[in-house]
């Protein structure tokens, strides 16, 4: 058995097999994209790029390079974007750029990258992979061997001349499995013989599905539709794949790959296929309750050979050892006296413990400080953190250099970001984060990111660019909806298509989902005024407006769903009537249309009035008689409305 | 520069080495037998003793010792690599002794008298240069590993004292050395075996495909039939991951079951293990003891939800104490249990018990 040294540097082979061989013996190459292109570990990955977020207490991409070079990967190209030089240190000091590693990381930087799309076109326009080559990304952990899925792939490439262009692979697992991520639940059908992928679709949160009736044609007999499948994120991908993302721009995700190859399938003629391992492990660590699911089946070994005492990122210090019912222990580690670690625990170097304190399915990292009487349960504390006496933390992530004082209590699916300090005696609610950044405009969601992601299509998530547009480009934004509202009207146009047109403009002008709505609102109240002139009287304004509120309320549905966009909406109202003073009146009547066509809701209203305004003309509005009535009669009907429940 | 290039290419070869021993496959059945690991450490540490730098004994043992470390800490339950590093610093301090002229007696172990006589004779740091030190180190590493090579034949060569005609044997798991064994005595003798599956991993099965092969005449077993057809069994035997410096074994999980039913039977219990097995280690140590993979295979991991609320574990290794034991054969012969110990101070030094 030979050491994986790289090929010497003269080989005398036979001349006509030479061509023929060296295509065997290609090096394996692997594209890692160590950038997500979306928040979910928002605001932990502010300060931290997803990739060096430490999983019982080893960063994860070291889990994903190791998992590359024990199946025999011998060049990797590691994509970044998000905080890169940090990502580009640490690799650097690990062991996998020392000269003794088997496989060889480059490291590509660019602020560029916004998607997964422009990663392989980057590929393609560098020409940095001769053959086929895997795809991950920087937080997939496994320890699945590809050789058998990579040889079937290659076997397949050869006797249909380069047709299959990807074999994705996947790991058994039953619905509602711990380790599915219930966003990327996925429902696929395939032809058993060849494992070639018919249709597929996500699957989450999705109570009917529609499969097109020509994939029953594919020609063959055994004809499987799966719902048992968890996608490991791990693909091999041949050179074509990077050529079609650079001849298609709008693939942006893995999704619109493989949903855009499938549909064209009779037009390009590529196809894909899948490997389905069920003795490996894979996952994804895409959100905070996979990183709870993998942490734990790390430290319940099911990764195995990658656990936590074989320390295979080879740091110095890190080794520990391995004891009963998965207790892991690094040097140094102080236990105070009664203090029990129940089970499957993971203590980093030179953590003190202190007395009574009770530990289970818990990481602990290095350097903490805990005191006496402690309860921890299924917590991920990372490094140098001090935790004070008679502390309880269930079901949460607290990051490095975090102080948590005495007497708090942290319920479920809490996380307290980096340095953060919180106080004596407190309790934090369920799904709490607690951050030093303020929350941006952008944040839509300052809740806990347990969510799973409703917005998968958005866009939003994935530009990084603060979406202020110049005015210009508003105000032609505003022009157009404008018009389309006008020929909506004339032409009588149904509300799908114009919610459609909207959209198409909302990417034509770049602008974020909020403005649209904002000027939405604006347009929509200022209709009457553009018909039929800036002096008609208050009367004639509502019975103008108020029917096209009725016409178009589907377009408004769409566009407010959330409470914040309540918030916007009203906000939006209100500027449009400071500026037309004379009508106030009119506001009265806007707002009651706008609730009896269900379009606000009492809670938005009511919050929005008792805000307390920051110019003097928004207070005066607030006390204008019909509008105080408005809100008196709404706050009988919301409580009557309650009595009768 | 030549020397640099050499020694790059060295670490480089101890890395893989190391990655390999991390990565040892998973489950029981290792995908290098252990004989295939004492060779390889063994022709590491000629590598290094060639290619390294030093000046005298002292500085290899070192380096050796260093190495050793490092390895061993890789894979704990692996004791064929401490096993041999421990034969190789021996031979080291053997050769040195021979080229500064004293008898080989001289440094040998405790005996009561050695210790009320000779006093602190043993001041020998190991400093003095040799030219042909190194020659001979690695000659007589050459011949370690030659002496590896042979294991397997010498242990099978006595399989014929041991297995008669119309015996019924009994095994578990999968040993090569055990198989090796069978089939030299299925030459000339007719005999029936019975192997125990050794569950989870199951790797009975492919020993008794491969015996029949041989025209062996088997049976396979669940474990939980294994007190039940011991009644007629005529004799035990099997082979083991490693001996233990009281004369327990490690070996494959199931194995104490088996030993004790042995023992209820009275029948003889008979390990055939070869002498790189042998380790200074006591059962005593409780973190690395064992080894726990993957619960995969006990729980499969299709098993959905109720893998959150159950803790399973899988390990591989079980403790066999020596009382259960009849006999030792290895490739110097056959010994009892209770003999190891001379064994033991043969094959390493007692300095060398704790690299």
């Amino acid at each position: 058995i030979t050491s994986g040294s790289p090929n010497p540097p003269s080989r005398k082979q036979s001349r006509p097999r030479k061509a023929e061989k060296d295509e065997e013996e290609q090096p394996l190459q692997a594209v890692l994209v160590a950038d997500s292109f979306n928040r979910r570990f928002f605001p932990i990955s502010k300060d931290q790029p997803r990739a060096l977020l430490p999983l019982a207490n080893v960063s994860m991409i070291d889990y994903t390079l190791e998992f590359l070079t024990s199946t025999g990967v011998q060049e990797t190209f590691v994509f970044c974007c998000w905080m890169s030089s940090k990502i580009k240190e640490h690799l650097q000091k690990s062991k996998w750029c020392r000269p003794t590693s088997p496989n060889v990381v480059h490291v590509i930087t660019s602020d560029l990258y916004r998607s997964l799309g422009d990663v392989l076109r980057d590929v393609d326009a560098k020409a940095l992979v001769r053959s086929d080559f895997l795809l991950v990304y920087g937080d997939v952990v496994s320890n699945i061997d590809v050789s058998q899925a990579l040889q079937e792939h290659k076997q397949r490439r050869k006797m249909e001349k380069n047709v299959s262009v990807m074999t994705m692979i996947f790991k058994e697992s039953p619905p509602g499995h711990k380790t599915r991520c219930e966003d990327d639940d996925i429902i696929v059908a395939m032809d058993g013989k060849s494992k070639r992928i018919l249709h597929y679709q996500r699957a989450q949160a999705l109570k009917k599905l529609h499969f097109p009736m020509n994939i029953f044609h594919s020609g063959s007999d055994e004809f499987e539709i799966r719902f048992d499948l968890l996608d490991c994120h791990i693909s091999i991908c041949s050179p074509q794949v990077a050529e079609l993302f650079t001849d298609n721009f709008d693939y942006q995700t893995k999704n619109d790959f493989v949903r855009g190859l499938l549909v064209n399938e009779e037009i390009l003629g590529n196809q894909i296929h899948m490997h389905v391992t069920k003795d490996g492990y894979g996952a994804r660590v895409s959100n905070l309750l996979m990183y709870d699911t993998v942490s734990s089946d790390t430290i319940r070994r099911w990764i195995y050979p990658i656990t936590p005492e074989a320390n295979f990122a080879d740091q110095e210090g890190q080794s520990c050892t391995h004891s009963r019912h998965n207790v892991y222990r690094e040097p140094g580690v102080s236990l105070g006296h009664g203090s029990q670690m129940e089970e499957n625990v993971l203590i980093g170097r030179n953590t003190v413990i202190g007395a009574n304190c009770t530990i289970s399915n818990t990481v602990i990292g290095a350097n903490c400080v805990i005191g006496d009487n402690v309860t921890l349960d299924r917590a991920y504390i990372w490094n140098r953190v001090h935790i004070a006496n008679d502390v309880k933390v269930k079901q949460s992530v607290i990051c490095d250099n975090v102080e948590v004082k005495h007497g708090v209590v942290l319920n479920e699916q809490c996380v307290l970001a980096y340095n953060v300090v919180v106080g004596p005696d407190i309790t934090l609610q369920e799904g709490t984060v607690l951050s030093m950044h303020h929350p941006d405009e952008e944040d839509d969601e300052d809740e806990d990111e347990f969510l799973s992601d409703d917005d998968v299509g958005y866009s939003k998530d994935k530009t990084k660019q603060k979406g202020s547009c110049s005015s210009y480009l508003i105000m032609l934004f505003q022009n157009e909806v404008h018009g389309t509202l006008q020929r909506g009207l004339d032409e009588n146009i149904s509300c799908d298509n114009l919610v459609l047109e909207i959209n198409s403009l909302k990417y034509a002008y770049n602008i974020s989902l909020k403005e649209v709505m904002q000027i939405l609102i604006r347009v929509v109240l200022e209709f009457p005024f553009q018909q039929q002139g800036a002096q008609i009287s208050t009367a004639q304004y509502s019975s103008h407006l108020l029917p096209l509120l009725k016409k178009w309320a589907p377009v408004f549905k769409n566009y407010v769903k959330r409470p914040q966009d309540q918030m916007d909406c009203l906000a939006s109202m209100e500027e449009v009537f400071l500026e037309r003073e004379t009508h106030w009146a009119a506001l009265v009547k806007v707002l009651m249309s706008v609730y009896q066509l269900e379009i606000l809701e009492e809670e938005g209203i009511m919050r929005w009035f008792k805000q307390s305004s920051t110019t003097g003309k928004s207070q005066q509005l607030r006390r204008n008689q019909g509008l105080l009535k408005f809100i008196q009669w709404l706050e009988e009907a919301e409580e009557s409305s309650e009595g009768d429940e | 520069m030549p020397g640099a290039d050499k020694e790059t290419e060295l670490s480089e070869r101890i890395e893989a080495f190391l990655s390999e021993l991390k990565r040892c496959g998973s489950g029981a059945g290792s995908l290098r037998g252990s004989a295939e690991t004492a060779r390889e450490t063994t022709s590491l540490l000629r590598r290094i003793t060639a290619q390294a730098r030093w000046s005298n004994a002292g500085d290899l043992m070192e380096i050796i010792r260093k190495e050793g470390r490092r390895m061993t800490a890789g894979q704990p339950s692996e004791t064929t690599v401490g096993n041999m590093v421990r034969r190789v610093l021996k031979i080291i301090r053997e050769e040195y002794a021979r080229s500064r002229g004293s008898t080989e007696e001289a440094d040998q172990q405790e005996s009561l008298h050695k210790l009320l006589t000779s006093g602190g004779s043993s001041e020998d740091n190991f400093r003095q240069h040799f030219t042909h030190l190194k020659a001979n180190v690695i000659e007589a590493i050459n011949e370690l590993l030659t002496e590896l090579e042979g294991t397997t034949d010498n242990i099978s060569m006595q399989a014929l004292e041991h297995i008669h005609s119309n015996e019924v044997i009994m095994t578990i798991g999968r040993s090569r050395t055990v198989e090796a064994f069978l089939k030299d005595a299925a030459r000339k003798r007719k005999f029936h075996v019975i192997v125990a599956e050794c569950a989870p991993f199951c790797q009975g099965h492919e020993m008794a495909t491969s015996l029949s092969k041989e025209d062996i005449e088997t049976t396979v077993i669940p474990d939980a039939a294994i007190f039940a057809v011991m009644s007629r069994v005529n004799k035990v035997i099997i082979g083991t991951q490693t001996v233990l410096a009281n004369g327990g074994l490690r070996a494959v999980n199931g194995t104490h079951t088996l030993a004790l039913a042995a023992k209820h039977h009275s029948t003889p219990l008979i390990v055939c293990a070869p002498m790189f097995k042998l380790s200074p280690q006591f059962p005593n140590e409780e973190d690395t003891f064992h080894k726990f993979v993957s619960p995969h295979e006990v729980l499969p991991f299709t098993e959905g939800e109720i893998l959150s609320k159950v803790n399973a574990h899988c390990p591989v290794f079980d403790y066999v104490p020596p009382e259960l034991i009849t006999l030792f054969i290895s490739n110097i012969g056959g010994n009892a249990p209770s003999y190891i110990y001379r064994l033991m101070s043969e094959l390493y030094h007692p300095e060398d018990h704790e690299l």
